[in-house]
């Protein structure tokens, strides 16, 4: 039951999607893999919409250089850890719900104890070697994983359903080149992120359509928006033949 | 013939929007493929590795399918087709 606080606070989205799915996102742990330019709105939005447990997880530290898209965190946050960083905000925002930061840096030995117990991880993370380990995470504990990336004014974002959908290496067998400095605009990191939000508070409430076996890709010099169909593939390293 | 092409990210960058190539009848994805490499250096150089392959991570798209790797140098194209190539982008 909502509390008349509750009520108040979540109003406009009692109104759009009942009671019963605001309690759901209530009772809902998400666990955001990057607190930076994805993870920043990611996290802003889903404590607004009122996410039970937000888990921030990022082993950096606020540089000046992240400022420009990282929107969390402000000048003088910088040389503190983002996820201290991002929590202090998110928690100012949303006092009734639970944040937890982690200071961590994902590898293949803590992932799966990062990511454990989430009701839904998402993908915020700013390289292919980190992502491939959350999908193999996500498809072994059987939760959902809501990927995007961004570089420039492009980005690009798909819902991974594990076991019945296409999942990230599905779609990119290959891992794009990484780059010592990926040019962004803050933007791009912004709309992204609140795609990704979005699907995470539509799986939680199930409402509409997820992006799942549809990669979207946003093109915002052009401002437009593509779906590109994509589907598992039977040989697939991370899930094909029978691995999940 | 003509095929519509339609490319992403960078490539969209390189190639400076959609492209409408002539190819010659029955010509085959890889065929394409090397059109659009020809189209300028920068749209080359984002379609292929210095060895002349194909770079592994760009996604070929014919008609709204996904086509493998393997397929491209097999599938032949029909007069009207769209080919979308998507070299997907990795930052956070």
């Amino acid at each position: 039951m909502l509390t008349d606080r509750g009520l108040d606070r979540y109003q406009r989205q009692v109104a759009l999607f009942g009671e019963e799915a605001q309690e759901r996102l209530g009772c809902a742990r998400v666990v955001i893999v990057g607190a930076g330019g994805l993870g920043c709105p990611v996290a802003l939005y889903l404590a607004a919409a009122g996410i039970g447990e937000v888990r921030l997880v990022d082993g950096d530290v606020v540089d000046r250089t992240n400022l420009n898209r990282q929107v969390l965190h402000a000048d003088r946050d910088v040389g503190r850890a983002k996820v201290e960083s991002a929590a202090e905000k998110i928690r100012a925002q949303n006092p009734e719900i639970r944040v937890v930061a982690t200071r961590a840096t994902l590898d293949e030995g803590n992932a799966a104890g990062l990511a454990g117990g989430a009701d839904l991880i998402v993908d915020a993370t700013d390289n292919f070697a980190a992502r491939y380990i959350l999908n193999r995470v996500a498809l072994h504990a059987g939760v959902p994983l809501v990927h995007g990336a961004v570089r420039g004014f492009d980005g690009q974002a798909t819902t991974i359903i594990p076991g019945k959908t296409a999942c990230l290496e599905c779609i990119f067998p290959v891992t794009p080149p990484g780059e010592d400095l990926i040019p962004v605009v803050g933007t791009t990191p912004g709309i992204i992120g609140l795609v990704q939000a979005n699907e995470a508070i539509k799986y939680i409430t199930g409402t509409g359509d997820l992006l799942t076996d549809r990669l979207l890709v946003w093109d915002g010099r052009a401002a437009t928006t593509a779906i590109l169909p994509v589907e598992r593939q039977d040989d697939c390293s991370a899930c094909g033949n029978g691995r999940c | 013939m003509q095929v519509r092409v339609r490319a992403f990210a960078r490539l969209r960058e390189a190639i400076g929007g959609d492209l409408t190539l002539e190819v010659p009848e029955g010509a085959t994805m890889s065929r394409l493929l090397a059109a659009v490499g020809e189209t300028s250096e920068q749209a080359g150089e984002a379609l292929f590795e210095e060895s002349g392959e194909l770079r592994g991570y760009v996604i070929l798209m014919h008609n709204g399918r996904r086509v493998r790797r393997a397929e491209a140098g097999t599938l032949t194209l029909a007069d009207g087709d769209e080919v979308a190539l998507f070299p997907p982008v990795a930052g956070g």
